[in-house]
């Protein structure tokens, strides 16, 4: 245990000194990223968008199970898929996902995985993805 | 040689009475200019600085460097729709703003602004009583913020309102007192302590070094004439939401909030004159006026450091510091004043 | 005698929930005499998310991501709090490795927490500028989170029976790279506000919260211990790793704002020093309980009861959860320590002025995730 106590301060050139530290801070570089013209490195393990490989899913729908929020649903697709005889794909609803990767780490083939992807932002009303459109990049999916 | 009489000089083909009458309109029509200009310039570079001071950029995308951030700010706030509180006492309501942007633009053309090359002075105003007249028109401002606060029929904006009322008693009689001060020192030398022009003229040494208490007290109530940081109980935005203009909106918030930074601006250029030798420095026939833009630029960044880095004072904290610190000061400010008067030092 | 309204003569003033320093959505009824608060009375629900009811929908490793929506700026720690009662319900033991990383980010995510709440409490006192300095600072943090669990707030970082992913070098340099520099920048900061005589006038001997009342009253924390009450959990039980670092609780008996102001501070320089023996701590091994892997994850069944306390940046933050042996819990409830915190309001908002009713409510260290949530 430690007691903590008031510093010691002149009064007056407290403030001063205060005044003096907010002004040097004028003469340092700013720290903003203007965002659409530069990006920052995004950290290696910064994930968002979902993305799907078709031809790995079995179609367990462990991922809509573990979906905490009705992300994820269960789509008929028809594909073949020997692998996949139930054909069903998940289908992602980005309205609702809160990037809690539990889909990611519970998915026994990896089929389902998240990435750097984060630019999403569309004039499209809806937000949800099929599985086909999961597994396209993001400027397709857009076009 | 000034100003006037230049533009007379330019207009004389029409005739004695019709140049000076015209004279007068222009040059009163660019004291308005200026003033404006200067409001527009220091939101711009109140924006700026306290971005660069957070470590942000600030306003940079209308414009270059944002220059025109300003300009379509304005424009936003006149085109919104005006929206009255219900149950508002509406005269008052109405007037407030206006008050107080007239009271600033008022004292924007009374304020000695000094020789500039060919032109001569710039001063518009050339009474004899400047000094009165300039505290007569800082004392109308404050009306238009208690009728705002009074009359929009909010409990914010009363208490605002009641605030500001007691922050303005506190701290003008001190002001007024070394201002008092200043016109006992200016009175050895001239004839006319009253006429501002003649005060910076006198001002061999700056007052502020003669009377430095003086400074102190003069500055920290322009501080709270402005009413920003630390002073700003009447409008304190984390307490009463925005104060006495809580209720106001469109160009009528944009008339206060020009007001706010006008009167930093004219806070700075009111020290800048009484304390600082104004228009004085070396080359003072043809620079004088750089040279009061200068000090007052100065005062300004000054002005606004204290705004960015100090927490606001309680109001009653405030109203002690007022009348049992600053008075006090005031009066021995006065006396030490008198002793370098009868001593003959200035 | 002219008795009979006496309460006609006060004003009564709703602040909030929308109201630039109430933090959110906070609502205050006031009833006040000119400038001085006669009565305060807390209206809190304007946040409320159901998190406790949602908690019994789904599964125990769902459950984890509504603690991180509580206290949102302290999500490592709420995670850490959800996992110490849900680990105790459904008997899996976390590795080592996953003991100590879940200690560091806890700590690293207190910081970010008080800094949050330092930049906020200058702003409710008048103070533009420190609030930027203080997010300049905890934007290191941001990274590091970043870089560990992929999100920056809501990390969702732990996981039942140990982390979700390991930490790696570029981390672990992160990590000492930020605790080299820290101290130094939170000083400077720190000075702005400690240095300056209004801060002083507005927090020194405002707010005074007597150690009974706060006992009573169930507040914990900072709070408490600006009281003069040495109580942590970490030192009272020690959870995670917590007793096999060395540091010191802070300890104020000036119970004003002031000294939980002071007490704060140096509660963040205690947590630079646990990480800093914590980082070198950290034991090779598996980072992950195997029990709870993969598609196990959402077998987990729990059966019977379990209280998990620990030490979250605002107070005491208990879980409890009832189990009935299916994969879901029966029952979640949450002791959330600002909710106490809060309720100490009415005591000490009585007879202070607006201004000094905007410091205390400040200095609490509300986030109504928690409280509502």
């Amino acid at each position: 245990m430690i007691e903590v106590k008031q510093p010691k301060r002149i009064p007056f050139i407290g403030m001063l000194q205060g005044m003096l530290t907010v002004f040097k801070h004028g003469l340092q570089k700013p720290v903003t990223v203007q965002y659409p013209e530069e990006k920052e490195n995004l950290p290696d393990r910064f994930k968002y968008r979902i993305f799907l490989s078709m031809d790995d899913c079995v179609g367990c729908t462990l991922c809509e199970q573990v979906c905490p929020n009705l992300t994820i649903s269960m789509q008929t697709v028809e594909r073949e898929n020997p692998r996949n005889k139930r054909k069903l794909y998940p289908d992602v609803n980005f309205g609702t996902c809160t990037v809690c990767r539990n889909c990611e780490e519970i998915c026994p083939t990896d089929a389902i995985y998240l990435t750097h992807v984060f630019e999403t932002a569309r004039t499209r009303n809806s937000f949800t993805y099929n599985p086909e459109e999961l597994e396209k990049h993001e400027e397709e999916v857009k076009r | 040689m000034n100003i006037l009489n230049r533009i007379q000089g330019i207009l004389s083909p029409l005739g004695h009475d019709l140049s000076f009458a015209g004279a007068y309109l222009i040059e009163t029509i660019i004291a308005l200019v200026f003033a404006v200009t200067v409001v527009a310039g220091m939101v711009y570079f109140f924006r700026k600085y306290m971005a660069r001071v957070q470590n942000r950029i600030g306003p940079n995308r209308v414009g270059k460097f944002g220059v025109l951030q300003v300009m379509a700010d304005g424009l936003k706030l006149m085109q919104k729709e005006s929206i009255f509180p219900d149950g508002r006492d509406d005269l008052p309501y109405k007037i407030a703003p206006i008050i107080v942007f007239l009271g600033l633009i008022l004292a924007f053309i009374i304020v000695p602004y000094s020789n500039l090359y060919w032109f001569g002075s710039l001063t518009v105003t050339h009474s004899n009583v400047g000094i009165i007249l300039i505290f007569a028109i800082l004392a109308i401002m404050p009306i238009g913020e208690i009728f705002a606060g009074i009359s929009s029929n909010n409990k914010y904006a009363m208490l605002g309102a009641l605030r500001a009322v007691a922050k303005d008693i506190s701290f003008e009689v001190p002001m007024m007192l070394s201002i008092l001060a200043i016109i006992m020192i200016a009175s050895v030398n001239t004839s006319q302590p009253l006429n501002l022009q003649n005060i910076v003229s006198v001002q061999n040494i700056p007052f502020g070094i003669l009377e430095p208490i003086g400074l102190f007290i003069f500055f920290i109530s322009m501080i709270a004439r402005a009413s920003y940081s630390p002073f700003d109980m009447g409008e304190s935005d984390s307490e009463l939401v925005t104060g006495d203009t809580t209720e106001y909106g469109g160009l009528r918030f944009g008339l206060f909030y020009m007001g706010l930074f006008g009167t930093i601006f004219l806070g700075s250029m009111l020290v800048s004159v009484l304390y600082l030798g104004g228009g004085s420095g070396p080359y003072e026939s043809s620079l004088g006026f750089i040279w009061f833009l200068i000090k007052t630029v100065v005062l300004v960044v000054i002005s606004l450091t204290v705004w960015l880095s100090m927490p606001r004072v309680r109001i009653d904290k405030f109203v002690n510091f007022g009348w049992k610190i600053l008075l006090p000061l005031s009066f021995i400010n006065l006396v030490i004043t008198g002793i370098i008067v009868l001593g003959g030092i200035a | 005698m002219n008795t009979a309204k006496p309460l006609n003569k006060y004003v009564e003033l709703n602040m909030g929930p929308q109201h630039p320093s109430t933090h959110g959505v906070l609502r205050l009824k006031l009833l006040l005499d000119g400038e001085t608060v006669k009565r305060v009375e807390p209206v809190i629900g304007y946040l409320h998310r159901n998190a406790e009811k949602i908690c019994e929908l789904d599964y125990y490793c769902d459950s984890l991501l509504y603690f991180d929506r509580m206290d949102y700026v302290n999500s490592l720690s709420m995670e850490a709090g959800y996992l110490e009662a849900a680990e105790k319900l459904l008997g899996i033991e976390p590795p080592e490795r996953a003991k100590w990383i879940r200690t560091v980010m806890a700590e690293l995510s207190r910081i970010a927490s008080h800094l949050v709440w330092a930049g906020a409490y200058g702003l409710d006192l008048g103070m533009l500028t420190p609030f930027f300095y203080v997010f300049d600072l905890r934007e290191q943090l941001l990274n590091i989170f970043t870089e560990a669990s992929g999100s920056r707030l809501l990390t969702n970082y732990m996981s039942i029976g140990g982390v979700y992913q390991d930490f790696n070098d570029k981390i672990v340099y992160m990590i000492k790279d930020f605790i080299k520099t820290f101290p130094k920048k939170l000083e400077e900061v720190f000075n702005l506000f400690v240095k300056n005589d209004i801060f002083i006038s507005r927090t020194k001997g405002i707010g005074i919260l007597e150690k009974d009342i706060a006992i009573s009253y169930g507040v914990t924390g900072p709070m408490l211990r600006a009281s003069g009450v040495e109580y942590d959990v970490r030192k009272a039980e020690p959870y995670l790793m917590y007793d096999k670092v060395n540091f010191d609780i802070p300890v104020s008996y000036t119970k004003d704002c002031l000294g939980r102001f002071l007490v704060r501070y140096e509660e963040m320089r205690q947590s630079v020093k646990i990480v800093k023996q914590a980082i070198d701590k950290i034991p090779d091994g598996p980072y992950f309980n195997p029990k709870a892997k993969k598609s196990l994850m959402i077998r987990l069944r729990g059966e019977g009861e379990a209280y998990g306390r620990t030490e979250s940046s605002k107070g005491e933050f208990g879980v409890y959860i009832v189990g009935d042996g299916t994969v879901k819990p029966y029952r979640v409830r949450v002791r959330s320590p600002t909710f106490k915190n809060l309720s100490v309001l009415r005591e000490l908002g009585k007879d202070v002025m607006i201004a000094d009713l905007v410091a205390i409510s400040g200095s609490i260290d509300l986030v109504f995730g928690e409280v509502d949530r």
